[in-house]
């Protein structure tokens, strides 16, 4: 396949920043594929899923890792599922999961639809708790959970992607508005 | 000593001095001071003017229920009214400020309103400036706001910031004083998740303030040393300088935390933030606010609570007065005569309102048992009291208790009413928010023993609801001193007035009058008197204004009832509740993919909800948005124009049954839709109404994306949710928005194809016989990137919207423009786009606005009757479809050279401007760069039947009348011959 001239633009220009106890950088050169689970369809994509990913298909609100790119598999409602992967061909993500679930599943690329936001270190709960309303500790919120939520009006999907830290995604349009409101949830907080 | 009002020891740091200012006066205080108490060690017992008579008015408490001690903080921007000195912790380089005069503090010229307070009584000027009637807003209202009021605002912008956030517990104290240190000790040795706030900047409550022991020591070091251990545990969370202000529904709980008040500078960080907290469980421990007696000229600089006499001296070694007397009706109140005893003060009087036998003896003290206050003298300040038997006492300070007020404000948010206890002479909480138990004085339980008992027993019994361990161990012990309460609210012999509101300045004689006059509610008396209405909300004044109404009707007080309390308990500043939200962080920002590159080459934006679009890009030597607009309009309909479509809504449909869904939403039929085709279609609401169109592309046997207008995506979609999930949730079919997936662009003009021939991948045929009109597919570009090329027309031109993932919108953008040199292809922004749409006849938002039916835009044929559709029946309604309804037609002008007004309404040539004469409305209009003059679409009565004949468009608001003709709304192209070419 030809590689293109067109220049990628990450929708926050590859942002890294630490302040305090608190890193904040962009997550680019991942793919995301929402998956749609056919009427009906649920143990077909169970076996796809394992097949495909070698992942087990993780509940509404919790995410599970497979073991092929990478990939992580989140519950975002009772019939969808986002992929988060290294995809082999960055440019079709959606045909990639596809071939891996075998039409198991209506596939949607999502990639571009997102920013990604990593916000890890010690502080980051502290930084969370001035603009995320969910409760984030351990017993609330463990390792791998995934949820929809809002913050400073705009839709984010977060998941705790480590012991501290955590990965924001919302929506690419109102990148810089999200990347702002994060940034100054640290600022706000640092000595 | 360091000072006359100072005394040794008692937790305030004397190795630290903190320089402030009062009234420009240089004066000194401690670490650990508040205003009030540095003030009152340097002998300043003047703080400020009162509201309505401007009376001289002093410290009176030594908390946030402080009606009087209120003055202006800081200077310039940063300048805050009304703050209690009570509260204010004291800094290095404070500035203080008295408020509410005119002249001097000292010889405020307003002081004559004291002297006409026989004319100011309650409700005065609901009778006093009746005549004339005009001179209610030009005359008596700005000249009493100009002397009412208490301190000023700075007008300038608030240069602080605010945050707010969100908290989350296993159990929520609110109030850290011998109950909610109990509670929290008890909670967190459990390991139990705790929020422990309190207002306070020291935390445990009265035990700093009195002499009370705890497990055998003094409660203030037990109150310490709990606060270090609860520091400790990781699962505690300490909220000082936190006060709850709301109990909200579900647990949930508003505070407000002052993180850089007691600091000199909040150095860029936020000054107050305010926490949503989410309870599972709550313990309101907010402890007991003391109540004066009323007596005659009870407001006097000197005149204070016993309680916070006591506190000045047990926590701030600060002697409230040198010759100090008391006024009691319980035994609590005889704890400050033998603490300032103890200190050395000089005790003058002890004058205890019960008829019964002294319950100490106080060296030096004159006690005066069944004795009354009934009036008090001092200009500046208190130097002689008088009692009923006429004799007369010398003080500079008279301590007055009246029994204590437990604080119930938080167990009446959801609309408990509070009941009254004799025992105690106190209303208590009644009806609690699910969740909340009382803890300690809240409650009613004055004694430090009971209230360490009763904290200790409420955490222990909220773990359990929760299901969590308890390993709590035992409850403090402390011994229960006896308060022997007589109610007695005020002194019926007062010489002079006796106040109950200090910082309204309501008296006895106002609550007396407001009965007399018919007002018998407790609400009705508190709204004509303005009793507890002012920022303190009456917490030291409302219960004993009950007392006198009850006397007054002959009721009980527990008849009489309480006013009702709702948050926030104390004051909140509206910058608090905006938190960021201000200026530019707002709302977000949403921007295109191709913002940039618009921005760098000077294009004006529009906000579309959320998004900002290029409106149009103006060029060197344009001076007129109509130049950039008619020039973007002719080259693209000359050649090719490039616009950034990109905010439109696009919903990814897939499923088994997603054409079925699709032919149930669309008003049009969808089941014959070839895979590689688009179609327009148009949505209905339930009501028949039309609502918003698009095309859906079919890319697959199973798979469809639609279109939304911009403003519609979020409810477009939200709809189809709930279709999908609620009306048919057997159809196998499945959504999700890609609006943000994709970078959308419209090439539009007789050029577009040769242009894009340079961007699609030449393996990609683009001819009208293998690409015609309505065709869609995907597409390589530029070498291999993914897209999906629609051939669909807004513009009524040969058109086309490429679509690339967003990443490479900006960059596509970059090499559409470069592509198109060689054509002298143009950037267009909305309002060529607009002009465009407006010359094709397409409708928009200005036609979709909520009363247009299919029939009115013409497309009634598009209706499917062979098949079920949102809005199919009720469509179908006769007024919806009457012959002579209302039609979807073009305008022109029959002088050309006028403009259209948008918005006019038409009328028949000679018929008067009237409602009942109105045929209909201009919807849009545009300059038609084309064709030279000004054109429009409307709707108007039979519009279809009458094409030639002339109307007035009528334009009250504009003045404008402007005669008409109707056309044919297609003003360009009617058969769509260059959009097929």
């Amino acid at each position: 396949m030809a590689e293109t001239p067109l220049r990628a633009r990450p929708a926050l220009d590859g942002y890294n920043r630490t302040v305090g106890a608190v890193a904040l950088a962009e997550v680019s050169g991942l793919a995301l594929v929402s998956a749609a689970v056919p009427q009906g369809g649920d143990e077909a994509f169970a076996a796809a899923l394992a097949e495909g990913l070698g992942a087990s298909r993780p509940a509404t609100g919790d995410s599970t890792a497979g073991d092929r790119h990478m990939a992580r598999i989140l519950g975002m409602q009772p019939d969808q599922l986002f992929i988060l992967f290294e995809s082999p061909d960055p440019d079709r993500p959606a045909e990639s999961v596809l071939a891996a679930l075998g039409g198991a599943a209506y596939v949607t690329d999502q990639t571009d639809s997102w920013a990604m936001l990593r916000i890890a270190g010690a502080g980051v709960r502290s930084a969370l708790e001035r603009i995320c309303m969910l409760d984030l500790a351990d017993e609330a919120f463990p390792e791998g959970r995934v949820a929809r939520t809002v913050m400073e009006h705009l839709a984010v999907i977060i998941l705790r992607d480590g012991a501290d830290s955590f990965l924001l995604m919302s929506p690419r349009s109102s990148a810089r508005s999200f990347l702002h409101a994060v940034e100054l949830s640290v600022l706000n907080l640092s000595e | 000593m360091s000072g006359p009002f100072r005394f040794d020891g008692g937790p305030i740091d004397r190795s630290v001095s903190l320089a402030f200012r009062f009234d420009g006066r240089s004066l000194s205080g401690h670490p650990g001071d508040t205003l009030a108490s540095a003030l009152l060690a340097n002998g300043v017992r003047l703080v400020g003017r009162s509201f309505k008579y401007h009376r001289p008015r002093g410290v009176f408490t030594a908390g946030s229920e402080e009606p009087s001690a209120l003055v202006e903080l800081r200077g310039g921007a940063w300048r805050e009214p009304n703050t209690r000195a009570t509260v204010a912790e004291l800094f290095d380089g404070l500035e203080a400020f008295s408020q509410n005069y005119r002249g001097s503090l000292r010889r405020d010229l307003l002081a004559v309103n004291d002297l006409l307070a026989p004319f100011l009584s309650a409700g005065f000027y609901y009778k006093t400036f009746m005549w004339p009637k005009s001179f209610w807003e030009r005359v008596y209202e700005p000249v009493i706001r100009a002397s009412a009021g208490l301190g000023r605002l700075s007008g300038e912008a608030d240069p602080d910031s605010y945050d707010k956030g969100f908290l989350h517990c296993d159990l929520l104290i609110v109030g850290a004083g011998p109950a909610g240190l109990a509670a929290a000790l008890a909670a967190g040795r459990s390991g139990a998740r705790v929020i422990l706030a309190d207002e306070d900047f020291v935390m445990g409550g009265r035990l700093n303030a009195e002499t009370h022991e705890v497990n055998g020591r003094s409660g203030a070091d037990w109150a310490a040393e709990a606060v270090r251990e609860l520091a400790s545990m990781n699962r505690v969370r300490l909220l000082p300088r936190t006060t709850v202000t709301g109990a909200y529904d579900h647990g949930v709980y508003g505070a407000l935390e002052r993180r850089t008040d007691h600091l000199a500078a909040a150095n860029g960080k936020p000054r107050q933030v305010l926490w949503r907290i989410y309870s599972k469980r709550a313990i309101l421990a907010a402890g007991a606010t003391e109540r004066p007696i009323a007596f005659g000229g009870n407001d006097r600089p000197g005149v204070m609570l016993a309680g916070a006499v006591r506190a000045y001296a047990n926590r701030f070694a600060v002697g409230a007065g040198q010759r100090v007397g008391l006024f009691t009706n319980n035994d609590d109140g005889w704890r400050t005569a033998a603490d300032l005893a103890r200190k050395g003060v000089e005790v003058a009087a002890i004058i205890d309102a019960r008829d019964r036998e002294s319950v100490a003896e106080v060296p030096g003290a004159r006690i005066v048992m069944g004795g009354r206050v009934t009036a008090t003298r001092g200009r500046h300040g208190l130097k002689e009291v008088a009692l009923a038997t006429g004799e007369r006492i010398g003080l500079d300070c008279l301590a007055v208790s009246g029994g204590w007020n437990p604080n119930v404000h938080l167990t009446c948010h959801h609309g408990g009413k509070p009941v009254w206890r004799d025992g105690i002479a106190a209303f208590v909480p009644g009806d609690l928010p699910p969740g909340m138990t009382v803890a300690g004085a809240a409650g009613g339980a004055f004694t430090t023993a009971a209230a360490l008992i009763e904290g200790h027993r409420a955490a222990v019994e909220a773990l359990g609801e929760l299901g969590l361990p308890a390993d709590a161990g035992d409850a403090p012990g402390a011994s229960d001193e006896a308060a022997n309460v007589a109610p007695f609210w005020h002194v019926a012999e007062s010489r002079g007035r006796a106040w109950l509101d200090l910082q309204n300045d309501v008296t006895v004689k106002d609550v007396v009058q407001a009965h007399g006059e018919g007002f018998r509610s407790v609400e009705h008396l508190k709204r004509y008197t303005t009793l507890g209405m002012a920022t303190d909300q009456g917490k030291t004044a409302n219960v004993g204004a009950l007392a006198i109404m009850a006397e007054q009707t002959g009721r009980t007080i527990a008849e009489t009832g309480t006013t009702m309390f709702r948050p926030p308990y104390t004051p909140v500043p509206i910058a608090a509740f905006a938190g960021r939200s201000r200026g530019r962080d707002f709302r977000p920002t949403r921007l295109t993919p191709s913002h940039d590159w618009a921005a760098e080459r000077g294009a004006v934006f529009v906000e579309a909800g959320a998004w900002l679009r290029a409106q149009w890009f103006p060029r060197p030597g344009e001076t007129y948005w109509r130049q950039s607009v008619d020039r973007e309009v002719l080259q693209t309909r000359g050649s090719v124009g490039i616009c950034d479509v990109t905010t439109l809504g696009k919903i990814d449909i897939q499923g088994r049954d997603a054409q079925e869904f699709l032919n149930r939403i669309y008003a049009n039929g969808f089941a014959t839709l070839a895979v590689g085709k688009v179609r327009y279609g148009l949505m209905l609401r339930e009501d028949g109404i039309a609502y918003d169109d698009g095309t859906t592309a079919r890319l697959g046997e199973n798979h469809f994306v639609m279109t939304t207008t911009t403003v519609n995506a979020v409810l477009v979609f939200r709809n189809m949710e709930f279709a999908r999930q609620c009306l048919w949730p057997g159809l196998d079919v499945h959504l999700i928005s890609v609006t943000e997936q994709w970078a959308q662009f419209a090439v539009a003009g007789p050029n577009s194809r040769a242009l894009l021939g340079k961007i699609v991948d030449p393996e990609h045929d683009i001819s009208n016989e293998a690409f015609p009109f309505m065709a869609c597919g995907e597409v390589g570009v530029c070498g291999g990137a993914p897209a999906r090329l629609f051939r669909i027309s807004f513009s009524g031109e040969l058109a086309y919207e490429l679509v690339v993932p967003a990443r490479y919108g900006e960059a596509l953008m970059e090499a559409l423009m470069a592509a198109g040199e060689e054509f002298d292809a143009v950037a267009y922004g909305t309002e060529a786009l607009g002009v465009m749409r407006i010359e094709k006849g397409h409708a928009a938002a200005n036609e979709l606005n909520g009363q247009t039916t299919a029939r009115m835009l013409g497309m009634q044929r598009m209706v499917s009757k062979r098949k079920d559709c949102i809005g199919n029946i009720l469509s179908e309604r006769p007024e919806m479809n009457r012959e002579d309804g209302l039609e979807l037609v073009g305008f022109r002008p029959v002088n050309r050279s006028e403009e259209l007004p948008s918005g006019a309404h038409f009328l028949s040539i000679g018929a008067e401007a009237a409602m009942a004469n109105d045929e209909g409305w201009m919807t849009s209009v545009a300059w038609s760069p084309e064709l030279g003059h000004s054109i429009g679409l409307g709707f108007i009565r039979n519009g279809h039947a009458r094409i030639g004949e002339t109307v007035r468009a009528w334009d009250g608001v504009r003045g404008r009348d402007v005669a008409v003709e109707i056309v044919s709304a297609h003003f360009l192209d009617p058969d769509g011959e260059r959009l097929r070419g």
